[in-house]
């Protein structure tokens, strides 16, 4: 959680898209601004 | 939240500095001046409104007085489809970047995804907010005094503190490097007042945190 406060943004989870996105809606409940992105 | 320029009052905090909350046996627990209260009410409301519209600071009323859902049935809709219709959201974010930051973009480099998350979930997460802020308004009393607050209460106030504060870093322009900054802005800014403001949201936060653990 480090990378939070050094680079600004830090991967907290991943899985399929539909757990992500379910993740990414509480998170930004919380006021996080959390977003979902495809490892490429 | 208004503009910090829109006029000359600025708000002000008793000299005192508050104790914040603290942990009792009875639930976390701390003591606002009416001040104090004032300008946590106010700004909780404003948020409210923001993200709820006019009379989202309201508090809710009795639900025995409200219309009911069924009331409709004469609509050209069925209750229930016509409720679902009604529970999705913009596909678009918002232009104010105060509910822009309240109400983020969940995919950052592709707009269609972001849309349709967003008509799915922004609803929720605005409803989640005014419910957090009317739960600060239904246990913080205007004349300030002693606040007690159950852990479900303590958890809607972590909410909407932290959305007053997303809401006047936006105002503030307040980057992470704000701890560093704040001693350097000048006295005659307009937004001085406000951070003194911030600075106290961000003690309530830190001791109701704390207070919890």
């Amino acid at each position: 959680m480090l990378d939070v406060h050094h680079k600004g943004r830090a991967v907290v989870s991943s899985g399929t898209r539909e757990s992500m996105e379910r993740d990414a809606e509480v998170l930004h409940g919380y006021g996080l601004w959390a977003t979902v992105s495809h490892d490429r | 939240v208004s503009d910090p320029g829109d006029d000359g009052a600025a708000p002000e905090i008793a000299e005192e500095i508050m104790t914040g909350f603290r942990h009792t046996p009875r639930g976390v627990s701390a003591r606002f001046t009416a001040a104090e209260a004032g300008i946590v009410r106010s700004l909780v409301g404003q948020v409210a409104e923001l993200v709820g519209g006019p009379g989202a600071a309201e508090e809710p009323q009795d639900p025995g007085g409200r219309e009911g859902a069924g009331e409709t049935a004469d609509g050209p809709l069925p209750d229930d489809l016509a409720a679902m219709l009604g529970s999705f959201g913009p596909a678009a974010p918002p232009e104010d970047p105060v509910l822009a930051r309240l109400l983020p973009d969940a995919y950052g480099d592709d707009a269609d995804a972001a849309g349709e998350f967003r008509r799915y979930t922004e609803p929720g997460l605005r409803s989640g907010k005014v419910a957090a802020a009317q739960t600060v308004l239904a246990t913080l009393p205007a004349a300030g005094g002693r606040v007690r607050l159950s852990d479900g209460d303590a958890e809607a106030w972590l909410r909407s503190l932290n959305d007053v504060r997303l809401a006047l870093g936006v105002v503030l322009r307040i980057t992470e490097d704000y701890e560093h900054e704040s001693g350097g802005l000048d006295p005659a800014d307009p937004r001085q007042a406000y951070l003194h403001v911030y600075d106290f949201l961000t003690y309530l936060q830190e001791t109701l945190v704390r207070a919890l653990r």
